[in-house]
């Protein structure tokens, strides 16, 4: 890259959350993106907690914190919480299972009932290496994405096409967001942290993750 | 369903979670199961459509009150003691994480009919009205008395063992007036009524070290702190260590009905013509209606305003008490009050709760000297509810029912029934001596 990264870079933390039918993929996903790493077996979510990337735009440091279900997705039991302070969403269905795309309206409404409306929120399709059972199209995944105005991408969290891509559209796009958006930005943030008190040690990150890996700015 | 379980936990109400959480941790089968189609049970959160809907039937919000998901509306209002039961409980399961927490500005009580602060430094101790000028002296004594006691150090005990000597008698040798005793054991100790007078001292000393202890905590202005978008926050942060832990998780299961055997001993839980099978079953009264009884009830007010409590400070968070004697009462009466700054109203609106144990059946009367304080109200509802209290032996039945939510300020007697219970469950006891001086912070 070129130009200073010592321009006093201001820090932004971005809550993203996965959602989607079970077993759709959405900790592979993460697990891709965050660590590189795909499980072959699909377990219902245990362990997973959330994971922490540092991108870098325009020169400052970006950090996603991508929240995973835990599971609790699968008897339709996610809590209000979890979606609480997201500002970015990706609503995942597996193509080669119509009943997982069929459920992305009510992941839509779940989600617009308990976020803003200015949520980054892209759809989705996983599992796009298997082609040879898909059940969903391109264009139908496509179509629902500009009826609702989401973003569109199919991905292999198995190969890794598109893992990343996505992740980081989505980020960047919270990141315009919030730039535009600036003022508020800084008057929200600077009200809510008013008499803020931590529980925990300070040197320990709020955003703990279960994963003592971390990759940061490693491009 | 259809599986087997060690434990099914039925209703998602604080207790139920927080075993949940502990059980899942401990690496038991844990199912977990509520009637309605959000967390919390009666402890949960309600947005404005929620709140309409269980207060004012078919009724809807009107559009000036703002968004509905802008409110958080604790129907079990409590603050949370900085350095008490439940920030251990917290630390402890390391559930912090999925939390965000603010100092409530002030903690007041109502004295001779005007609301005063309780001092929370000695500064404002000399200039406190609530007690004169020789009284201050008799009661600093007192004050560093109860700083010094070390319940393990006799030399600290000054002769007294406070396991047989009365608060009464303890107070009395310091020569302390009706007015600071009244004072101290309500807004310092936090006792309800007048029992603890009669009753071996160290629980009020305990509780008044606890007080300042959590004033001195985080050094805001009262001793609480309190949770960003509101109490529902909390059964749901420990539901996700629960899932996180393998956790099973069903929302909106309708009549869950535990089954028996021959012997009455619990075999499982159906739903919905679906039964699954466990060893053990928590719950909350209301899903065993049979093993409890009627110990009491609350009487409470919830009231939406668009400007803060006044006569204190401007506070957009803040406590009242309003002790029995000044009310002519047998309970304590609270208020609470929250705000936007704490995420559970819209920007300019406040959220004021006043709840007593209740005396009689008519609770807009009985909770009068409160909402007199309240100013100006938008909205207000008035509800009266029974607590219960388990009367079944759960080593014969394998059934482990919580006790109700009290009218308490905080929640030390709430996290004192889940360690209880905690232990008849597993037979262990959860060592809750968190280094809290590491987990110390300043304001972020």
């Amino acid at each position: 890259m070129s130009g200073s990264e010592d321009e006093g870079g201001e820090e932004y933390l971005f809550k993203i959350v996965i959602i989607g039918d079970s077993a759709v993929g959405k900790s592979n996903l993460l697990s891709r993106y965050a660590r590189n790493e795909f499980n072959m077996h699909s377990k219902a979510t245990i362990g997973v907690e959330f994971q922490t990337q540092c991108l870098e735009i325009d020169s400052k440091e970006v950090k996603a914190q991508i929240w995973d279900t835990a599971g609790q997705e699968r008897f339709r039991a996610v809590t209000s919480a979890y979606y609480r302070g997201a500002v970015g969403a990706l609503i995942v269905y597996d193509i080669s299972r119509r009943t997982t795309f069929d459920s992305v309206g009510r992941w839509l409404d779940e989600l617009k009932t308990h976020c803003d409306t200015t949520v980054a929120m892209m759809l989705v399709g996983n599992k796009c290496d298997l082609e040879n059972i898909r059940a969903v199209s391109v264009d139908e995944g496509k179509s629902l994405a500009e009826a609702e105005g989401l973003f569109f991408m199919e991905t292999s969290a198995l190969d890794s096409t598109n893992v990343k891509t996505a992740f980081e559209m989505v980020i960047r796009e919270i990141y315009t967001n919030v730039s535009r958006k600036v003022l508020n930005s800084e008057t929200y943030k600077a009200e809510l942290s008013v008499n803020r008190v931590s529980l925990v040690n300070n040197g320990a990150s709020t955003s703990k993750q279960n994963q003592p890996y971390f990759s940061c700015c490693s491009r | 369903m259809d599986e087997e379980y060690d434990v099914i936990v039925l209703g998602t109400g604080l207790k139920e979670c927080i075993l949940s959480g502990l059980l899942s941790v401990d690496g038991l089968k844990v199912l977990h199961m509520d009637r309605n189609d959000y967390y919390g049970g009666e402890s949960t959160s309600l947005n404005l459509i929620q709140l309409w809907k269980r207060f004012r039937g078919d009724d809807k919000p009107p559009p000036h009150l703002g968004a509905s998901r802008d409110y958080n509306i604790d129907m079990n209002p409590k603050f949370i003691m900085a350095n008490g039961n439940l920030v251990r409980v917290l630390i402890h399961t390391d559930v912090t994480k999925y939390l965000s927490f603010k100092a409530v500005d002030g903690s007041f009580v109502f004295n001779k009919g005007k609301v005063h602060k309780v001092p929370a430094n000695d500064m404002e101790a000399l200039k406190s009205p609530l007690m004169g000028l020789f009284e201050k002296r008799r009661a600093r004594k007192f004050f560093i008395y109860v700083q010094n006691y070390n319940e393990s150090d006799p030399k600290t005990h000054e002769g007294m063992d406070l396991t047989r000597v009365t608060t009464k008698e303890l107070i009395a040798k310091y020569g302390l007036d009706d007015n600071t005793i009244d004072f101290i054991g309500h807004a310092l100790a936090l006792h309800s009524d007048d029992r603890y007078l009669a009753e071996p001292a160290l629980d009020t000393v305990k509780r008044m070290k606890l007080y300042a202890e959590s004033l001195a905590r985080f050094q805001g202005g009262s001793p609480y702190i309190y949770p960003l978008y509101g109490l529902g926050e909390l059964p749901q942060a420990f539901a996700r260590l629960s899932a996180v832990y393998g956790g099973t998780y069903m929302l909106n299961k309708p009549e869950c009905k535990v089954e028996f055997d021959e012997e009455g001993k619990v075999v499982g839980v159906t739903s919905e013509g679906e039964t699954a099978k466990c060893k053990k079953v928590v719950c909350d009264p209301s899903y065993l209606p049979g093993k409890v009884r009627k110990v009491g009830r609350v009487a409470r007010a919830i009231a939406i305003m668009s400007h803060p409590i006044p006569s204190t400070d401007d506070s957009h968070s803040v406590q009242i008490i309003l002790p029995q004697k000044q009310l002519g009462r047998k309970s304590d009466m609270y208020l609470f009050c929250c705000s936007y700054t704490h995420n559970v109203a819209p920007k300019g609106k406040f959220i004021a709760f006043v709840s007593t144990e209740a005396e009689t059946d008519q609770p807009a009367i009985e909770l009068k000297p409160g909402i007199d304080l309240l100013g100006p109200v938008d909205e207000i509802f008035f509800d009266i509810y029974d607590r219960y209290e388990p009367v079944n032996e759960p080593t014969l039945d394998n059934c482990f029912v919580s006790t109700s939510y009290d009218a308490t300020t905080h929640f030390e007697s709430t996290v004192d029934d889940v360690l209880n219970m905690y232990t008849l469950i597993t037979g262990k006891v959860i060592d809750l001596s968190v280094d809290l001086s590491a987990a110390s912070a300043a304001e972020e």
